[in-house]
């Protein structure tokens, strides 16, 4: 017999996010994620002078903060065709680079660690390491003092949890760890981004100041912590949990998807913007040795099943304009659904290092004989994610200060560079498209400029491929399908629902912006993240 | 040693892991009490309310319309940490974004706390009043939860611009409102911001704890210790340049890196903060020592009555044109030329005129 059940609120993402899911047999059988915020950002800024843009859709989300103002930058550059300089781009890589540090390292450790492990084995440690030891006394305290919020209540710690003392006291101390070194990684990114979440700094054709090289200094000796950490403490954890205790989840298959993978690309290393740290690709139906070109063109957006009125099928983002229809009977979310020739794409660090292949993730690939990567496996693409971007931050340091030397930052007679001033005013007509890698996977924005003022603004982000819901052919969005087959024994704990909507790192305020309600239940909306 | 004392060194031993000495972590609080006027040695009193493990002040945190921004920017906070705000400071019964519970479990969490009464309500995000549907939490319109939950709390604090005056959702289309617009029959302190400093919430919630009542508030609810008592532009470290009129035009130009931003279309006269004596991120940067001209973000007008955020309020010739002879002499021609409706905004354009008016005033004094 078939049980319904229903999480709501989804917690430990970003935003607001419900699931449906029915159990029959002990299994999902079916499943329907439901987006339930919006607040309207894009239409918000049409009408607006364009260099608001960045700053305004910047905010659409606090966790990944900087990746919209940075994708918007993109659109914007390409509208009033400006050239970011050198050093701009290096400062851009290095203040997104530590951010993305601090996100992956927040995501494992404060948003997903909890769900692998039973806290309470903290007080069953008999060790005498000292760390350890204050863990213990510090969590009996609280325990003794009979609150132990925000770490209790949870669900019941099933089979696959962690429960030896040892293990699990050494994870409880690097979540305290990881909370200090997260908020390292916004202050690096600080450094050179103003402020953070939000940085100040990232304008429409550069940035806005000249490091110090007091601040190159301060920012690699705060990155240089982060990096230890992620180095010697997180990137040990993910892999010794996902080969270890995790392996027969993973060898179970629990959170696969049906093995569509899409990654824009991101990162440029170079001027011409054709090397990318992270390179382009689309992988189908879990075939890794063929990875094929991306063509941004080939993305469609469909709505059958999303609160919006129907209308000439599939378009592209850049092109479409919708209508809100909150009273949809077929519709059950916000979030509309992305296609790439027609399949749901899965998009974020799995994606993206499935289609860069880096040596250590591959190795890890054929350790663990994977052939369909579930949850843990996107736990273990996430870690070696932020080991590629490790190596490449510390790279940019040293080409941030060659680029000091050589243009004399700090005489009246250099030449340095950090914003094309010449196209700083807005044109009068312009379209532009930033395609860019987020944390959580492939982002694009997309700008129409008229009149020297925003006529249209759109944005399709990485939680709006992964959260979608189903299409006109049928085929559920990326995470919908994998929760299908997820073993749920106890419909009172659903724990391996959790598990699996968490290793996507969902962002729900990036996957739906607002609309306009015009008094009626019908509002008319711009195609959607 | 008392059981009290014993719980007061486990809470500083967690600390000192982590790299936070006691004497740090003092110095700290006693730098708190001295931004409220207090006298140094409350920094320890604070230090002690602050680590008592037991009867933690409940706090439950909601989001509505929010980005998630102001919670990360409470754990962007490093003295003191996420942890010891987390697990020493407060009892943290709801917030979506760290909580182990989802679900059900978080649900009865929150409504136990709620039946508990007493607890600080800390609200993210606008409330969406156009339709409820906006925003929907556990089945029920935000609107509704607030309602719920404001209902038994001892205070309610609307941490950041969204919670506080609608921020950037209120430019948009589902009647977003800050928290005081419609919670009329509770004490409400305003911690705008996009997003606030940590040390604006955990200041406040330190002088919460300790005193037990809200701190001096600013007409706009804010604490006055942080908002009340500067404009940007005076406590600016660029205001020199502002009087001897010279004004940053091109990022790249090494001379003029730290001259003023009213040109690039800085807020600084209209906006209420601390921001150039306390920097965001433990002191790392701040926005207008980065070379960005200041949004507004704590301003009840920010997002919309302050946009367009990066033209000059000024005109063409700089500060020796007067904007209030001539309304529309004030404007830059840059601005004027981008087509109808994108000019500074009227309220800074007015500002800066009287502070113009001002100085000339001061220049003509002197001369005599």
């Amino acid at each position: 017999m078939a049980n319904k059940i229903v999480i709501d609120p989804v917690t430990r993402i970003e935003g607001h996010l419900k699931v449906e899911a029915e159990i029959a047999n002990g299994i999902v059988s079916d499943a329907r994620l439901v987006g339930t915020m919006f607040r309207g950002m894009e239409q918000l800024v049409v009408g607006k002078d364009p260099r608001d843009v960045p700053y305004v859709v910047e905010r659409v989300c606090g966790v990944c903060a900087g990746v919209h103002g940075w994708a918007s930058c993109m659109a914007l550059e390409e509208a009033h065709g400006a050239t970011v300089p050198e050093m701009g781009r290096v400062l851009r890589n290095l203040m997104m680079g530590a951010l993305w540090l601090h996100d992956h390292i927040l995501h494992f450790y404060h948003l997903a660690a909890l769900d692998y492990i039973d806290p309470t084995a903290v007080l069953a440690y008999t060790g005498s390491v000292p760390e350890l030891v204050a863990v213990k006394d510090k969590i009996k305290s609280l325990a003794d003092a009979g609150d132990l919020h925000p770490v209790l209540p949870s669900y019941k710690p099933d089979d696959f949890c962690v429960r030896d003392p040892e293990l699990v006291t050494q994870l409880v101390y690097h979540y305290l760890q990881a909370l200090e070194i997260q908020a390292k990684g916004r202050k690096a990114s600080a450094i050179f981004a103003g402020k953070q979440p939000h940085h100040s700094t990232m304008v429409v054709g550069g940035v806005t100041s000249f490091p110090t090289l007091g601040q190159v200094e301060q920012f690699r000796r705060i990155l240089n912590e982060v990096i230890a950490f992620a180095r010697h403490t997180y990137i040990p954890d993910a892999v010794l949990l996902a080969t270890g205790p995790l392996a027969p989840l993973e060898k179970a298959s629990v959170g696969a998807t049906a093995g569509h993978y899409l990654s824009y690309g991101g990162y440029p290393l170079d001027q011409s913007g054709g090397k990318l740290l992270f390179p382009s690709g689309v992988i189908f139906n879990n075939n890794f040795s063929e990875v094929q070109s991306f063509d941004p063109a080939a993305i469609r957006e469909e709505v059958d099943y999303s609160w919006y009125k129907d209308e000439a099928r599939p378009g592209h983002p850049s092109e479409r304009v919708t209508d809100v229809n909150l009273d949809k009977t077929k519709g059950y979310s916000f979030v509309k659904a992305p296609r790439y020739q027609g399949k749901p794409m899965e998009v974020g660090p799995l994606a993206r290092m499935l289609v860069m292949q880096p040596a250590p993730f591959m190795e890890l690939m054929e350790t663990l004989q994977v052939t369909r990567p579930g949850a843990v496996m996107r736990h273990a693409a996430r870690a070696v994610d932020t080991l590629v971007m490790a190596d490449a931050v510390q790279d940019w340091v040293s080409e941030l200060i060659a680029l000091i030397g050589e243009t004399g930052v700090y005489g009246s007679g250099g030449n340095a560079a950090i914003h094309d001033t010449a196209h700083w005013e807005p044109p009068f007509e312009g379209i532009g498209q930033g395609l860019n890698e987020a944390p959580r996977g492939a982002l694009g924005h997309w700008i129409t400029i008229s009149d020297k003022k925003v006529k249209r603004y759109q944005m399709v982000v990485p939680t709006t491929w992964n959260a979608s819901p189903q299409d006109e052919a049928g085929q559920k969005g990326p995470i919908e399908e994998a929760l299908i087959g997820a073993p749920v024994a106890d419909p009172e704990n659903p724990i391996n629902i959790l598990r699996i909507i968490r290793s996507f790192d969902p962002c729900l305020a990036c996957a739906i912006h607002l609309i306009h309600p015009k008094g009626s239940s019908v509002i008319s909306l711009n195609p959607l993240c | 040693m008392s059981a009290s004392n014993n719980q007061k060194e486990v809470s500083f031993k967690i600390l000192e892991l982590k790299g936070i000495s006691r004497r740090k972590f003092i110095k700290y609080c006693a730098a708190t009490a001295a931004v409220f006027g207090l006298d140094y040695y409350f920094g320890s009193h604070f230090a002690e309310a602050t680590t008592a493990v037991i009867g933690k002040k409940p706090v439950i945190w909601i989001q509505g319309q929010g980005c998630t921004g102001c919670s990360c920017s409470l754990l962007s906070s490093i003295n003191p940490g996420p942890a010891e705000i987390l697990l020493d400071l407060v009892s943290m019964r709801f917030n979506s974004t760290i909580m182990n519970a989802a679900g059900h479990l978080s649900a009865e969490v929150l409504a136990d706390t709620v039946e508990q009464e007493g607890y600080l309500l800390v609200v993210e995000g606008s409330i969406p009043t156009g339709d409820p549907r906006y925003c929907f939490v556990e089945g029920i319109g935000f609107d509704e939860l607030l309602a719920k939950t404001a209902k038994n709390a001892a205070a309610v604090i609307a941490a950041g611009s969204c919670s506080a005056y609608g921020g950037i959702p209120r430019a948009g289309f589902t009647g977003a409102k800050g928290v005081a617009e419609l919670v009329t029959d509770k004490p409400v302190i305003n911690i705008p911001g996009c997003p606030f400093k940590p040390d604006w919430l955990v200041g406040t919630l330190m002088y919460y704890l300790n005193f037990n009542e809200l701190p001096p508030l600013d007409e706009l609810k804010r604490p006055r210790a942080y908002f009340g008592n500067h404009f940007i532009h005076d406590t600016c470290p660029r205001v020199a340049y502002f009087e001897k009129g010279q004004f940053l035009t091109d990022w790249n130009n090494p001379d003029t890196v730290n001259w003023c931003l009213l040109k690039m279309g800085c807020k600084g006269p209209v906006t209420h903060s601390d921001c150039n004596r306390i920097w965001f991120n433990d002191g790392a940067n701040s926005c207008i020592r980065s070379g960005s001209p200041c949004a507004g973000c704590v301003e009840p007008q920010f997002y919309k009555d302050l946009s367009p955020l990066y033209v000059s309020p000024l005109a063409p010739d700089g500060p020796q044109l007067d904007p209030v002879s001539n309304q529309t002499g004030g404007i830059d021609p840059g601005s004027a030329a981008l087509g109808a409706g994108i000019v500074a905004a009227p309220f800074l354009v007015s500002k800066v005129a009287e502070l113009l008016n001002k100085k000339k005033e001061g220049e003509a004094k002197h001369g005599e």
